[in-house]
């Protein structure tokens, strides 16, 4: 059994030092790219969101490695991301590609039985005992709060650093080791290591750096191809970011929710503006301006894949809290014939509009 | 009291029940136009561009009757059956109203989740306590409207045609003639009579649901499913046309889906939004029906895969 998923930023490194804990071959899918999304687009559906077609030129390119099994996290609705292993699996067998895939569903849908059943299929080909198995599980966990963690650092305090680009490069280097790295154990002193250095990087805290908040539907904002590595372009601009929504939160959220203490703070912010959930992150996506707004951010960027159904109803919403809160906020709709040329621009005229908003220059007058 | 009922979404299917009940209230319900192109210029002009045909239609009907009602009803409708749900859109249907259309007047926006009786009552209930105190005439009201809705007989099914295609498509993009620019008369004058989902067995429905890996948890697109699926495999319908508005998320997976499963029965895809024009429908269906006439005539079905067959 050779085991392959989709890519979704940093879960990678997660998942190798899961795997490798487990003692199960892993094929890590080449980095997400042009060539993935054409392979993609050709076999999906046209008007299917983004995250999917992404996702099929990950399982491509995979294939071509070898893999034979496909791990798959599922969700019960309303958003439709839920669907996306049912037609994944068709549509892959349209081309000659019969695999295993693994969909690990929420256990209030499919029943605990069923669950782990399903998670029984990738455990009984692992040949290490029940209390390795719970340690692969603790350190991959380890992993991804580590990376999670370092990544957020480098992201909020660019606009701090004294030295231009040293946050951005750490960061690379950091995500090359680790990688590197042969067993989970090393991967994990690999990030403690780079999480010291990284907090021994000079930075001015009297500089005044725009801040903002990124927020939208979870694939787009976490998987940086996606978004044409807008955290990357926003490090090379000095402007520090911070975006909630991590693998490590969606972990937690889903575990916490049947028991309705997830992200508290993200429902009492949203209660005025948006009350139920509808599906996908739309009130996490209305709570995050509302906190970010509060924490004296200066704006907010929402990214979302073209017809993402939950963010459309967040974006009819928005305007609103920008005026009242006075809060600059732009949408960035993205699909697989997003020019990068007119995205830059955009990005740029509304960090020169924050800019200019900070230093009080009163426009026009 | 004035009560508004914006005729877009799912008024098609659910409005002897709000009129009944409103009207045993003793309200006055106010309803908007039919759809019509000032409406749908007018719900353009304030909705979020990137929402769907639909919802910017039912943005317009809310802004024809705002003014003339002392409380509208914006439905919030969670699932009309249990585990299941509509659309996020209807989810959040109220805050996109509120939020895009100013000067509002106050709104019922409780949610509603119709799985059963007593759930659907609590929803009245709430309506009902704006408009009056008297519980037992809510609940005398609330029984007379199910009765209605029970009795109503929505759906069709045209006799007499020699040819018949199965209308497939959210109730919205069926029964809103402005929407599917009334492709049931069109359809007719063709001489092909039309069958919706109504008029298939529930059971036949749910059977090939049950046939998917994972449980869809879209109401309609579970219907829209079983219903073209199971009467592919019925020799007495010619042809299924879809109706589906432009950037339908449910529609884009269910299509697929409906696509994988009935091999060359013929299906055609008409996507609507607010630009469509009515020629280009035309041909189209004209188009697919003389498709289905000569497959029909012809025994050898003429390939679509290239390869060479006598038509004579």
């Amino acid at each position: 059994m050779k085991i392959t998923f989709p890519h979704l930023g940093n879960t990678h490194l997660a998942a190798k030092a899961l795997f490798d804990g487990l003692g199960i071959e892993c094929i890590i899918p080449p980095f997400s790219s042009n060539e993935a999304l054409e392979e993609g687009s050709k076999v999906s559906p046209e008007e299917m969101c983004l995250p999917y077609k992404i996702m099929m030129g990950n399982y491509l390119q995979s294939i071509e490695k070898g893999a034979d099994t496909i791990i798959l996290p599922g969700s019960c609705g309303p958003c439709r991301f839920g669907e996306y292993c049912e037609l994944q699996i068709n549509a892959l067998k349209k081309i000659g590609h019969d695999l295993t895939f693994i969909v690990i569903d929420n256990p209030f849908d499919i029943g605990k039985k069923e669950l782990i059943n399903r998670l029984s299929k990738i455990t009984n080909n692992s040949t290490k005992g029940k209390i390795q198995k719970i340690k692969a599980l603790t350190t991959s966990y380890k992993v991804i709060e580590l990376i999670e963690k370092i990544e957020s650092i480098a992201h909020y305090l660019t606009g701090f650093e004294v030295n231009k680009g040293e946050f951005k490069t750490l960061l690379k280097e950091c995500k090359v080791n680790a990688a590197k790295a042969i067993t989970p154990t090393e991967m994990v002193n690999i990030l403690k290591e780079y999480k010291k250095k990284i907090k021994n990087i000079p930075v001015n805290k009297h500089k005044s750096p725009v801040k903002i908040a990124i927020i939208g539907e979870i694939y787009t904002v976490i998987e940086p191809f996606s978004n044409l590595y807008i955290e990357d372009k926003l490090m090379d601009y000095g402007v520090s970011t911070k975006r909630m929504l991590t693998p490590s939160w969606w972990i937690k959220d889903a575990i916490l929710s049947p028991l309705k203490l997830n992200s508290i703070d993200i429902r009492i912010a949203s209660r005025k503006y948006l009350s139920h959930y509808i599906g996908g992150h739309a009130r996490e996506c209305i709570g995050e301006v509302l906190i970010a707004e509060k924490n004296n951010f200066d704006g907010a960027i929402q990214i979302f894949p073209m017809g993402c159904m939950p963010e459309i109803v967040s974006k009819a919403i928005l305007p609103t809290i920008s005026n009242d809160k006075d809060f600059p906020i732009m949408t960035l709709v993205v699909d697989e014939m997003t020019g990068e040329a007119g995205y830059i621009t955009r990005i740029e005229a509304f960090i020169d509009m924050l800019e200019r908003k900070k230093s009080d220059v009163l426009y026009g007058s | 009291m004035k009560v508004g009922v914006p005729k877009g979404l799912l008024y098609y299917k659910y409005h002897p029940f709000i009129e009944r009940f409103l009207l045993e209230l003793d309200a006055e319900v106010i309803t908007s136009q039919d759809t019509n192109k000032n409406i749908l210029n007018a719900g353009v002009k304030c909705c979020v561009d990137e929402a769907c045909l639909p919802i910017k239609i039912f943005h317009g009907h809310v802004i024809d009757i705002k003014d003339k009602c002392d409380l509208l009803i914006i439905p919030r409708i969670m699932r009309i059956r249990e585990r299941e749900f509509i659309c996020p859109k209807f989810c959040g249907l109220p805050e996109m109203i509120l939020y895009s259309i100013p000067n509002m007047p106050k709104v019922m926006t409780e949610p509603i989740y119709a799985t059963n009786e007593k759930e659907l009552y609590t929803w009245c209930k709430k309506l009902g306590k704006m408009i009056t105190r008297d519980t037992s005439k809510i609940r005398g009201a609330f029984n007379i409207a199910l009765k209605e809705q029970r009795n109503f007989i929505f759906g069709i099914k045209d006799e007499g045609y020699k040819k018949t295609i199965a209308l497939v498509g959210h109730p919205y993009n069926l029964y809103d003639t402005f929407i599917n620019m009334n492709i049931v008369k069109k359809l007719n004058e063709l001489g092909v009579g039309v069958i919706t989902e109504e008029y298939v067995e529930e059971e036949k429905i749910k059977l090939e649901v049950k046939s998917l890996f994972k449980r869809p948890f879209w109401t309609f697109a579970a219907n829209s499913y079983g219903f073209t699926t199971s009467i592919a495999k019925n020799s007495e319908i010619d042809g299924a046309i879809y109706i589906s508005s432009f950037a339908c998320g449910i529609d884009s997976v269910v299509l697929e889906l409906i696509k994988e499963k009935i091999g060359d029965f013929p299906l055609l895809v008409l996507k609507v939004d607010e630009h469509t024009g009515e020629g280009g429908i035309d041909t189209r269906i004209e188009a697919f029906i003389d498709m289905i006439e000569r497959k029909k005539n012809n025994e050898n079905n003429i390939s679509a895969f290239r390869q060479h067959t006598s038509c004579s």
